[in-house]
């Protein structure tokens, strides 16, 4: 009976750490979130009537707040420019990785023991300390302000862990299946494409998403790297706009909208691919 | 379809300081199904490797019909390979993994179909076709992995050991099929195992590997028959062959091997290889047992097991023991004494490890 008493105990406890981790989560997450939402679709008028007003009427949504900060604060740009940036970045952030996740890997030549070890030691220098001199550096060849710029910082920022997650997923892939295609007349960028590349789709999945998130809210080059508005991704915008409009303080919330739910909406939708072994069924033993 | 003769010429690799091949020649007349047998870690895997053009050899030279095809990729080489784990393209169907070596090829849509369906009638896997590999079971993923190297009509067929991951009964049936899908279509096949059953019932040709170094080569009947060392003797055979070390004396004009506790007239034979050490072998089959005492070597039987189709006694002569097949009409008892005879012909004879 004692050892009864014990796990009972034990389930008591885990009872309680789950409800502690659920409101923990709901105070530092889930409720500013709600906050936002709900600021964001409330009129100027009633923010300042009702400051501390929680509840939400859907009767009373009031979309005024989302068509002012696309269409005259400039966000329908700044929109544009993160997607192109986050895109641009993943792209080229996977077909990098992903050739060269797979050469440090598969093939053999001089030196390759050293770059499978070194790329992580890329990603421990932290972005505050590159930042000052690639500003200097970027700023003497006149190549600060530009969005592509910013795309080839943030790729060097991503590339490491990029690789290394690839790297990791591309080890634990059957050679032989590889091999199958090798015979079977594919050369090796056809057995990338035709082989490694869909049974990789689970990793690939995770590194975009994980690019895109970075390039996506990205904060600190693009706010100093940037100064013309025209050329401002999403989260610039955003602190442009909470300097500059005192007020307004839905406006900003919509705005921090346009930035959070992207990300939201990508996750939901990719979640069940990131999970999914696709070998499945290739070998046997 | 076109068949390629294939000579392997000096092939030596050795990964980092570990050798694993060492001068390994070998030619494999087209048609012929070769077995490369032997043990796990003997090298036979390296060398198809070396032979399909995904590991290169560091010396040596592969040549297809007399010509070398060591500066050809794997793909330029026109060889199809069977691997042990099937390495089935686990996100394409069946016809698509069938299909795929031919996709590459350039071959028309219409013909790949045409010849994935025949292949797949010829396998009876017509109903798997839509499926992906991981609905299958092992066996049919096996047969899949068999189709995919057949419906490609290559020059070579390399299987490494193909037939290990099935279970034993699918596995005798599979081995009766490859048989009659070989005699079909005289595709010069390299088979590897370390299985002597499949070597025996499979191989036109067998080359015995071991340590890198190839023991011995030739048909199952002759290197049954003739094991060309030691090694070669031990491997081939279930039961295995009772082996025993001793002395060669010569007494009145006749030799004798002198065993552990044991003596056999070896006649008027190896009369000079007086005093030297040798090692005796004697297959369980050729063994014959009387109850007449004084004829041959008196044994003790320790132990019979009779396996249905057959009865295996485990006996002691002197201080060694001995494997005995025998009559299934008369089987012995523990405990009983027996008296065996065997015939200087059926004696397999090693000196320093090499046949006599």
């Amino acid at each position: 009976m004692r050892h009864r008493g014990r796990e009972g105990i034990e389930e008591a406890i885990i009872r309680i750490l789950r409800i502690a981790g659920i409101l923990f989560f709901i105070v530092v997450v889930a409720f500013p979130f709600y906050w936002m939402v709900v600021s964001s679709f409330r009129s100027l008028q009633e923010l300042l009537m009702n400051p501390d007003n929680l509840g939400l009427d859907i009767r009373t949504l009031d979309f005024t707040a989302y068509g002012e900060v696309l269409f005259e604060h400039g966000f329908q740009q700044y929109i544009f420019n993160s997607a192109y940036v986050a895109v641009l970045t993943v792209l080229l952030s996977l077909s990098l990785a992903t050739l060269g996740g797979y050469a440090v890997t598969r093939l053999y030549f001089r030196g390759q023991a050293f770059m499978s070890l070194s790329i992580l030691v890329i990603y421990m220098f932290p972005a505050i300390v590159l930042v000052i001199p690639l500003y200097v550096v970027f700023s003497w060849l006149g190549l600060r302000d530009s969005i592509h710029v910013l795309i080839l910082v943030y790729l060097a920022q991503t590339l490491p862990v990029a690789l290394y997650m690839l790297r990791s997923y591309f080890q634990n892939l059957p050679a032989e299946i590889e091999y199958a295609g090798l015979t079977d007349r594919c050369t090796r960028l056809g057995v990338i494409w035709r082989i490694v590349i869909p049974l990789s789709a689970p990793a690939l999945t995770s590194v975009a998403l994980y690019t895109f998130m970075i390039a996506w809210n990205e904060f600190l080059f693009s706010f100093l790297f940037l100064d013309s508005p025209e050329k401002f991704t999403l989260s610039r915008g955003v602190v442009q706009l909470a300097g500059s409009v005192h007020l307004s303080k839905q406006l900003v919330m919509a705005a921090s909208v346009l930035v959070t739910v992207p990300i939201v909406v990508l996750f939901l939708f990719f979640e069940r691919h990131l999970v999914r072994g696709l070998t499945a069924g290739a070998m046997e033993g | 379809m076109i068949v390629a003769s294939l000579t392997m010429k000096s092939i030596t690799k050795s990964f980092g300081k570990v050798s694993v091949l060492r001068e390994v020649n070998i030619h494999v007349e087209d048609g012929t199904f070769c077995v490369l047998l032997g043990p796990s870690g003997c090298g036979k895997s390296t060398l198809l490797n070396i032979i399909a053009g995904l590991t290169p050899q560091d010396s040596g030279s592969v040549l297809l019909d007399g010509e070398s095809v060591d500066h050809l990729a794997p793909r330029e080489r026109d060889v199809a390979m069977v691997f042990q784990s099937y390495a089935l393209y686990p996100h394409m169907t069946v016809a698509k993994n069938l299909g795929f070596g031919l996709r590459m090829r350039g071959v028309d849509r219409e013909e790949i179909e045409h010849k994935v369906h025949d292949i797949a009638r010829l396998l009876g896997i017509e109903e798997l076709l839509e499926r992906k590999p991981r609905e299958l079971s092992g066996g049919q993923r096996q047969r899949i992995a068999m189709g995919r190297a057949l419906v490609r009509q290559p020059r070579l067929f390399l299987l490494d050991e193909p037939l290990s991951n099935l279970d034993a009964r699918l596995r005798a049936n599979v081995r009766l099929e490859l048989k009659q899908i070989h005699q079909q279509f005289r595709g010069t096949v390299v088979y590897v195992t370390h299985d002597q059953v499949e070597a025996m019932t499979l191989g036109d040709q067998i080359v015995v590997l071991h340590e890198g170094i190839v023991r011995q080569q030739g048909s199952p009947e002759a290197i049954y028959a003739r094991p060309a060392d030691r090694f070669v003797a031990a491997f081939l055979g279930t039961p295995e062959m009772n082996l025993y070390s001793g002395t060669i004396m010569i007494r009145e004009g006749r030799a004798f091997f002198e065993g552990k506790g044991f003596s056999l007239n070896l006649g008027d034979t190896l009369m000079d290889h007086a005093n030297e050490v040798i090692e005796m072998g004697v297959r369980p089959e050729d063994v014959r047992t009387t109850h007449g005492a004084g004829l041959g070597l008196q044994a003790e039987v320790e132990m019979v097991s009779n396996i249905g189709s057959e009865i295996y006694v485990y006996a002691r002569i002197g201080r060694e023991r001995i494997t005995v097949k025998a009559p299934k009409d008369t089987p012995p008892k523990s405990g009983q004494t027996l008296f065996l005879t065997i015939s200087r012909d059926a004696l397999h004879l090693f000196h320093r490890g090499r046949r006599l």
